[in-house]
């Protein structure tokens, strides 16, 4: 199910909510649970018994792992619960790009297996993964089935993040407490998130639609794709993720934060401390760190950030541009940890500039459905395979979204916020703001449902890993 | 404290919002046709085990759903205002407005669809007609070819295109009726042209096939405000069209018999005047056959029109010239089918096809 979906919006979300807040303190977790199975089986039926044995799985092997804890078999009970959990992602998820790379280089013809991937699997793997190792590391193990499951199938994150580890959660799920300040917080999370979503990222994808669809190709819309896509992609994942974070206020649950403005870091180094947050953080905590991280001597350190960075690429889709995305911002960390930041910090200007060009070029991969694709639309940025400077559809939709395009420009910075900040502070602006804000607030939410009315094109891009 | 109130009325807002859409979707009455967009809407799907695991009811719940929202036209008009007013798009699912017009993004035109239409057309001159047969090929342009240019919108070439179709269609005679029409002889908020200003097109059509019109033409209104075909789409409050039609001696005289349901019927059906679609007046609207016979006239001549909704307009204002007209539209008959209803010999052929068909060639059988 969508959060940017009538389903959701006007079924699943007030009768879930009732529910929830109806339910006495101990079954509030059930009615979590049975509804974020809902929720899940609504797209995905028939996956939600694979998700229910990662679950039991995990559940299981963490109860093993604190029973050895600091004994081998604890050791082996947690290499096994990675591997089981592992198992399944590989499995949906990469075992048709192994056979295919196979069959490109040896030639061979090996069959495709007609799996489709299980919405989230990416995300509820990557949570029960961090919740062994955490018990491994010392963390008492969940001994309440339905405490952990509701923590591995909670709907807010489920599909698409933030990655909550568990330990973060824990004493939550346990114990919470639910106000009206920390509801009408995440309302209003939850409001933003979905108009940045509705609102900007489905229209930008519009364009983009647009532009695949054009056999009229020019520089000019090579180039309005390529922004075009870089806000989509923020705006479609950041406001995922508020809406989230909104939900889980709404519910008594404080995820961590995801996004925080990354178009205007200054390196990439301070890109991807902005930029989904929890899943760089989940490398750094599960995969950089216990590979050495940088205690370790310069070359194996560089080394174990290309590994991360190459994982951190294949996360995101099975396919070898997502390797070479992840390659990609590999290279510029390395360089950046050698030389390059040291260059970047002296001028702030150039070095904003040098961020957004190579995010630009690297969502261009990325968004590719081939290697020869990317390539062709990365030449075509620059004038290469004879586009012409422009053509009468691209500057049609130049001024079609142009508006769109400045609003996602702007909000992708603080600027607005600072804005409101400054207005907050002056003597009537407090006045004005509290007035003004229930109503600005269900304005968007009429005008998100209008869009949904009548709107079809409405995928959430993170939905694929 | 202040804070705390403001809180609270977001939280009461927000749940009346929710709850009243949740409550006035499962309570109003649902309807299944939606006379502004022109089509069914999606029903509930049954429940069944089968449906549930293969996620069949679940999209048809969804699509039913966003069907049936309690107060859907008048949201789809807060969505169409906001995208042009707020976001200041250009179009609004691919409908604009350019001087109170409102037309369909019609762009690319595929010349393999124009490919596809010519090479129908031959497929039947090939298996129905003879040397002694005058055959004829008129191409109408659509809105946008007097609205997409100056509104900034692109369009196709229609010089273009009727260069290539005449070209195409190498064994029929071209009329050119392009020069004739301009954006005020079509409706505002529907697709068609207006049939009391397209007098000079029949004309120009008759006189190059070689007959004449005599009909003296009295224009009556219809008391009814039309909102056309792309007034639903567009979502958009703009004032309604006026409708009107001719008649004459030849119109008041003929008789119009439909194949297709095996019935006599008027040549201005006020029923479906007053239905959902009151261009649909013109010959009852999508029908496969239609002959009329015109006892009045006073040449021998036959024509066979194949023909889109435009012709429906067009056709009444021929009939004087014409002892007999048979329409045939080929996107609801298969062309080997006509030889069973219709007998070519001696017949002028014309086929009068607009842009918007032509630019979709897929719907010809």
């Amino acid at each position: 199910m969508l959060f940017s979906s009538l389903t959701f919006l006007y079924y699943f979300l007030p009768l879930t909510a009732g529910l929830y807040f109806l339910a006495p303190g101990r079954m509030k977790n059930m009615v979590l649970l049975l509804a974020s199975l809902l929720f899940y089986g609504w797209g995905e039926p028939r996956y939600v018994l694979l998700m229910g044995l990662s679950i039991v799985s995990g559940y299981g092997f963490g109860l093993l792992v604190d029973r050895y804890r600091g004994k081998w078999p604890g050791r082996i009970f947690c290499i096994l619960s990675v591997m089981v959990s592992l198992s399944f992602l590989l499995y949906f998820k990469y075992a048709n790009f192994f056979l295919e790379s196979i069959q490109a280089i040896t030639g061979q013809v090996l069959p495709i297996l007609r799996i489709s991937l299980p919405i989230g699997i990416s995300f509820y793997t990557f949570q029960m993964i961090s919740y062994t190792i955490d018990v491994y590391r010392g963390e008492r193990a969940q001994r309440n089935l339905i405490d952990l499951a509701a923590y591995i199938a909670m709907f807010p994150q489920l599909v698409a993040g933030p990655i909550v580890t568990y330990f973060q959660i824990a004493g939550q799920l346990r114990n919470r407490t639910h106000t009206w300040d920390q509801a009408a917080q995440g309302i209003r999370r939850f409001v933003v998130g979905l108009s940045k979503k509705v609102l900007l990222a489905n229209q930008l994808g519009e364009l983009c639609a647009a532009f695949r669809a054009s056999e009229e190709k020019s520089v000019l819309f090579y180039w309005l794709y390529a922004i075009g896509f870089m806000l989509q992609i923020y705006f479609d994942f950041s406001g995922y993720s508020d809406m989230a974070v909104g939900l889980g206020n709404v519910f008594g649950l404080r995820f961590p934060e995801n996004f925080n403005y990354p178009y205007i870091s200054s390196s990439m180094t301070e890109f991807w401390r902005r930029w989904h947050m929890t899943l760089s953080g989940w490398f750094r905590d599960y995969v950089y760190i216990p590979l050495g991280g940088n205690r370790v001597g310069k070359g194996r350190q560089l080394l174990n950030i290309l590994t991360v960075w190459v994982l951190t690429g294949l996360w995101h889709g099975a396919a070898w541009n997502f390797a070479l995305w992840g390659l990609m911002f590999a290279i510029l960390l390395i360089l950046e940890k050698l030389w390059l930041l040291r260059m970047l910090n002296m001028c702030k200007g150039l070095s904003h500039l040098y961020v957004n060009f190579f995010v630009l070029l690297g969502f261009v991969l990325f968004d590719a459905e081939s290697l020869p694709q990317a390539f062709a639309n990365l030449g075509g940025l620059f004038g290469l395979g004879g586009a012409p400077l422009v053509s009468a559809e691209s500057v049609y939709c130049f001024r079609s979204f142009a508006v769109i395009l400045l609003a996602g420009m702007i909000g992708s910075t603080p600027a607005l916020r600072w804005l409101l900040g400054r207005i907050v502070k002056s003597p009537y602006g407090s006045r004005l703001c509290d007035l003004a804000e229930p109503v600005v607030l269900v304005a968007l939410l009429l005008i998100v449902t209008a869009y949904l009315v009548d709107g079809s094109f409405n995928p959430f891009l993170y939905f694929r890993f | 404290m202040k804070r705390k109130k403001k809180n609270t009325m977001i939280c009461i807002l927000t749940v009346l919002l929710l709850t009243g859409g949740l409550l006035l979707s499962l309570f109003l009455p649902g309807s299944t046709y939606s006379d502004s967009e022109r089509r069914s809407l999606a029903v509930m799907p049954g429940l069944s085990w089968d449906g549930v695991w293969s996620g069949r009811f679940m999209s048809g719940f969804e699509a039913h759903v966003t069907d049936t929202f309690p107060f859907r036209n008048s949201l789809r008009s807060v969505k169409a205002l906001t995208a042009a007013g707020i976001f200041r798009r250009q179009d609004n699912n691919g409908m604009y407005v350019s001087q109170g017009y409102i037309s369909a993004m019609e762009y690319p035109v595929e010349a393999a669809s124009l490919r596809r239409c010519a090479e129908r057309f031959g497929y039947i001159c090939e298996t129905y007609l003879t040397e002694e047969n005058q055959v004829f090929l008129s191409v109408i342009p659509d809105k946008n070819a007097f609205l997409a240019q100056e509104s900034g919108h692109p369009a196709a070439d229609y010089g273009a295109i009727e260069k290539q179709m005449e070209d195409m269609a190498d064994y029929a005679q071209y009329i050119p009726v392009s020069d004739l029409l301009e954006k005020a002889d079509y409706y505002r908020t529907d697709p068609h042209w207006r049939q009391e200003r397209i007098l000079d097109v029949a004309e120009r059509l008759a006189g190059s096939m070689g007959t004449e019109l005599s009909d003296e033409w009295e224009m009556h209104t219809l008391e009814r405000d039309f909102y056309g075909a792309y007034y639903g789409q567009a979502a958009l409050p703009l004032p309604p069209d006026d409708l009107y039609y001719l008649t004459g001696a030849s119109t008041d005289g003929c008789q119009v018999y439909d194949w297709q349901n095996g019935k006599a019927m008027p040549v201005y059906d006020m029923e479906k005047a007053m239905g959902r679609d009151p261009y649909e007046m013109f010959l009852s609207g999508s029908l496969s056959l239609i002959t009329i016979e015109n006892p009045q006239a006073t040449r021998d001549k036959k024509l066979i029109l194949f023909r889109d909704s435009f012709g429906s307009a067009l056709a009444p204002l021929l009939i004087s010239g014409y002892r007999e007209i048979t329409l045939v539209d080929i996107r609801y008959i298969h062309p080997d089918h006509l030889g069973q209803f219709v007998d070519f010999e001696g017949c002028d052929v014309l086929f009068l096809y607009s842009t918007l068909v032509l630019g979709h060639g897929e719907m010809l059988k």
